[in-house]
C-alpha cells in the first residue's frame, strides 16, 4: 500500500494541471459569460445576465439550440439501434472475427473526423455515389439533395458515435451469464422471447450509458455539422465558432458555451441518478 | 434468421467503412473532382498534396505536438494510475471522476475556456497553449489504460521484492514499469492518435500561420474540394490503421479505448 504522502505527492501534478487548464478557465468562461462584449477579450459595463436573456429570447438562436437537441436525439436513437446489432455480433462472434471487427468498429474513432466528412461529402453529394446510383437505376432525373441537410448531419453523427454505443452496449453483454441463454432455451423460449425478456433487459445499463456518451458528443460535435450542414451557423457549436472567430464577440460565445457545458452535464448527472436508482432498485427485484 | 441477421451486420459493416473507402479510392483520381470510383488513375494528387507548404508544415506541427503532449501526459497519467491503483485513501472515487473530467465537458468548451483564460494573461504563444491543451486531452486516455493495466498486476510481486529488500522506487523502477510497459505504450500511441486528430480543441488555439494538420485540411475543404486532400487522409488512414492493428496485436484495442 501506498504512504498518504506519496500518494499527494503522484497526484499533486495532474491536479495542479486539471485546475489550471480546466476548472480556473472554465469558471473564467462562465463568470465572462456574464458580462457585455466589445472586442475579443474586452468586455464592457458590470455584471449582466443580457447575453442569456439574449439567447433565449431571440428565435433565431432558440431555432438553433432545438436544431443542435433534436438531431442529436435522432443520432443517439438511431445509434442506439444500429449498435445494438453489432454488439450483439461481437459478443457471439466466433473468435477469429473479434479482432478484426473490433478494429471496424473503432475505426471511425482511429481516423480523423475531418477525413470521414470528406468521405461523406463524396458520397452524398449531387454528383456522389448515392446520387448516381439513383440516377443509373432511375428512380431520379435530378440530383436529390442529400448533402448540407439534417439528413446529413445525422449521417455524419451516427458513423462517429458508433464505437462510443457498441462498446457500451457490448460491455453490458459480456457480464450476461451464458446459463442464463441455456436456462430459457430449456423453459421453451424461442430466440426472440429470449432475446426481448432476458438479454435486453440486461443489456439495458449499456445502452443507457451508450446514450448518455452518444447525446453528449453529439450535441458537442463541431466538424460534421460545420462540414456537412452547410454554410452559417446551424448547431451550437458552430454558433459558438461564429460568435468567437467571426464576430468577435466573446462574451456572448461564452454564453452561448456555458449553456452547451450545462446541457452536457445536465444529461451526465440525470444518467448517475438513472443509475443510482437502478442500482438501489435491483436488488430488491431479485 | 442468421442469414437476415448477418446480411444486417454486412450492411452496417459497410456503413462504417463506406467514407474510409471512398477517399481512399477517390485518391486515386486523375480528375480534379474526386470520383468514385475513379474514370482515370493517377497518383498525381498524392504529388500535389506533398508539393503544399501548408499540409507539410501543419503535417510536422502536428507530430510536434502529439509527440511533445504525448511525452510530458505519459509521466503525470502514470503517478495518477498508480496513486489510485495501489493507494487506499478517502474520495478515491470522486478524484478518479474528477481526472476524467476532460472526456465529460465538451472539448470545443475546454478549448475556448483555454484561449479566454491564456487571452486575459497575455500568453500569446500558440505553441505553448496548444501543448497545454493537448496534455489536458490524451491525460485521461493514457490514465484509463494504465489503470487497466496496473489493476492485473498482483500487488504481491511487488509486496515480495519490497520484502526482499528493495526500497519502493527500486521496486516501481524494475518490477512494475516493466511488467506495466505495454499498457504504457498502448496509451501512448492512442493518446497521439487522439492529439494527431484533434480538432475541436485546436480550433480556437491555432491561427492562420501555425495549424495542425486536421485545421488545415478543414480550411483547405472550405474553397477546394480536389483530391488532394483524399490523398493526404490516405496517408493519415494508413498511419492510424497501422497503429490500431498494432494496438489490436500488443494489448487489444478496447482496454485502450476504454468502456
Amino acid at each position: 500500500m501506498l504512504k498518504t504522502r506519496t500518494g499527494i505527492l503522484l497526484l499533486a501534478p495532474a491536479i495542479v494541471l486539471m485546475v489550471a487548464l480546466l476548472v480556473l478557465p472554465v469558471g473564467y468562461l462562465i463568470r465572462f459569460s456574464f458580462y457585455l462584449g466589445q472586442t475579443g477579450v474586452q468586455t464592457s459595463g458590470g455584471f449582466t445576465f443580457a447575453n442569456y436573456v439574449r439567447l433565449f429570447g431571440d428565435g433565431f438562436y432558440l431555432a438553433i439550440l432545438w436544431k443542435t437537441l433534436w438531431v442529436s436525439f435522432v443520432v443517439t436513437v438511431v445509434s442506439a439501434i444500429t449498435g445494438y446489432p453489432l454488439a450483439h455480433f461481437m459478443w457471439k462472434a466466433a473468435k477469429r472475427w473479434r479482432a478484426p471487427f473490433t478494429i471496424l468498429v473503432l475505426s471511425p474513432l482511429l481516423v480523423s473526423i475531418v477525413i470521414s466528412s470528406y468521405g461523406w461529402i463524396v458520397i452524398l453529394g449531387n454528383n456522389g455515389v448515392v446520387n448516381q446510383l439513383l440516377q443509373f437505376l432511375g428512380l431520379t432525373t435530378a440530383p436529390v439533395k442529400l448533402m448540407y441537410t439534417n439528413f446529413a448531419i445525422v449521417v455524419g453523427l451516427v458513423h462517429i458515435v458508433t464505437p462510443f454505443m457498441v462498446l457500451s452496449i457490448l460491455a453490458a453483454l459480456e457480464k450476461i451469464d451464458p446459463l442464463l441463454n441455456e436456462a430459457a432455451a430449456t423453459l421453451g423460449a424461442n430466440r426472440f422471447r429470449t432475446l426481448w425478456h432476458i438479454i435486453l433487459p440486461l443489456a439495458l445499463p449499456g445502452i443507457g450509458a451508450g446514450t448518455t456518451i452518444v447525446f453528449c458528443l453529439a450535441i458537442s460535435a463541431y466538424v460534421t455539422p460545420a462540414v456537412m450542414g452547410g454554410s452559417g451557423p446551424n448547431f451550437i457549436t458552430t454558433l459558438i465558432y461564429h460568435q468567437f472567430v467571426t464576430l468577435f464577440n466573446w462574451p456572448f460565445g461564452a454564453t452561448v458555451a456555458a449553456v452547451l457545458l450545462a446541457v452536457a452535464l445536465t444529461v451526465v448527472f440525470l444518467y448517475v441518478r438513472v443509475l443510482s436508482r437502478l442500482g438501489a432498485a435491483a436488488p430488491a427485484a431479485r | 434468421m442468421t442469414r437476415l441477421f448477418h446480411l444486417l451486420i454486412g450492411l452496417l459493416a459497410a456503413f462504417i467503412l463506406a467514407p474510409i473507402v471512398v477517399v481512399v479510392v477517390a485518391s486515386f483520381s486523375a480528375r480534379t473532382v474526386p470520383e468514385f470510383p475513379p474514370s482515370q488513375w493517377s497518383f498525381r494528387w498524392y504529388e500535389h498534396a506533398l508539393n503544399q507548404a501548408i499540409f507539410v508544415n501543419s503535417a510536422v506541427n502536428s507530430l510536434w505536438l502529439a509527440a511533445v503532449a504525448t511525452l510530458l501526459a505519459t509521466p503525470l497519467a502514470l503517478a495518477v494510475a498508480y496513486a489510485i491503483v495501489r493507494g487506499r485513501f478517502p474520495g478515491r472515487d470522486a478524484l478518479q471522476t474528477f481526472l476524467l473530467a476532460p472526456l465529460i465537458v465538451p472539448s470545443i468548451v475546454i478549448g475556448l475556456s483555454i484561449l479566454l483564460a491564456l487571452a486575459t494573461l497575455g500568453v500569446r504563444d500558440i505553441g505553448l497553449r496548444l501543448v497545454g491543451a493537448h496534455v489536458l486531452i490524451t491525460f485521461p486516455y493514457l490514465v484509463r489504460t494504465i489503470m487497466a493495466s496496473l489493476v492485473r498486476l498482483d500487488p504481491m510481486i511487488e509486496e515480495a521484492a519490497r520484502t526482499l529488500g528493495a526500497p519502493p522506487l527500486r521496486t516501481f523502477l524494475s518490477i512494475t514499469l516493466p511488467l506495466v510497459r505495454p499498457g504504457i505504450i498502448a496509451g501512448m500511441l492512442f493518446a497521439f492518435i487522439v492529439s494527431f486528430d484533434n480538432v475541436s480543441l485546436s480550433l480556437f488555439l491555432t491561427n492562420a500561420r501555425t495549424n495542425t494538420l486536421p485545421l488545415a485540411i478543414l480550411s483547405y475543404l472550405e474553397f477546394n474540394f480536389d483530391p488532394s486532400i483524399a490523398a493526404i487522409s490516405t496517408m493519415l488512414v494508413v498511419l492510424s490503421l497501422t497503429i490500431a492493428v498494432v494496438l489490436e496485436r500488443v494489448v487489444g484495442l478496447r482496454k485502450v479505448v476504454g468502456a
